[in-house]
């Protein structure tokens, strides 16, 4: 008779999250810990920890909420992230994007309106205000 | 390595598919259908219907289960719902309420 396998074959992937390529989840994913997604989300994503959207993931949902963020795939909803945000090369996303910090790679593709805080440089008047505030919108 | 891990931290409301692997080590409340193994770790909680190849329960499972292969209910293990597989095994420490239906 075959001996039943063991659930403990790597045991350290504390608070380790991925939802695989072939996954498909419709529905609502929150908690704690990073999460990388890899497959298609239908559907709200709360994450307090750092949350990557790999290449080929596609999520569509009203908010996405993480603290760092790295998008490589596709993203339709909101974004509202408590640390940097980063639209990779390859990137497709719809929708606002809110973050500490907001980087965009060459080859991702935005639409939608950034909302960050930053430093303005001191040639555009940022000595006198430390604190700027950026809403840019791009279509392509 | 699966190619699904539902963290211990992480909850899951819906609905998920998918054709490789599963390891829930978290929550998952809804519907999981994979077409590989699938693991509910200890700790793990999952009030869901469950279809997989085959399962490995060591944590709590709420939900009628199927497996086209084996379904292995671990020590420790609390699973209240029905079990369909051709074979079922439980182990020594494993709770268990609900009907075995070996005859698929």
């Amino acid at each position: 008779m075959a001996q039943p396998r063991t659930t403990a074959p790597d045991r350290n992937r504390d608070g380790e999250a991925r939802i695989g390529s072939s996954a498909r989840i419709r529905g609502r994913i929150h908690g704690e810990g990073n999460l990388v997604i890899e497959g298609q989300v239908h559907g709200d994503v709360a994450v307090r920890g750092d949350l990557t959207i790999a290449e080929g993931a596609s999520i569509s949902s009203q908010v996405v909420e993480a603290h760092a963020l790295t998008i490589a795939g596709e993203l339709e909803g909101e974004v509202n992230a408590s640390g940097p945000v980063t639209l990779a090369a390859g990137a497709r996303v719809r929708g606002n994007v809110r973050g500490s910090a907001v980087a965009i790679d060459e080859g991702a593709r935005f639409s939608g309106r950034l909302d960050c805080e930053f430093d303005l440089p001191p040639e555009l008047g940022g000595a006198s205000r430390t604190e700027g505030r950026a809403r840019a919108s791009g279509r392509r | 390595m699966a190619s699904t891990v539902i963290g211990a931290g992480i909850t899951i409301e819906g609905e998920i598919a998918t054709d490789e692997d599963v390891v829930v080590a978290g929550t998952v409340r809804g519907k999981l259908s994979a077409k590989e193994a699938v693991t509910i770790e200890h700790g793990a909680t999952v009030e869901a219907d469950v279809t997989g190849g085959s399962l490995v329960v060591a944590g709590s499972l709420t939900g009628n289960v199927t497996a086209t292969e084996r379904v292995d209910l671990q020590s420790g293990a609390r699973v209240i719902g029905n079990v369909k597989a051709a074979r079922v095994t439980i182990a020594d420490g494993a709770q268990f309420k609900g009907n075995v239906d070996m005859d698929v």
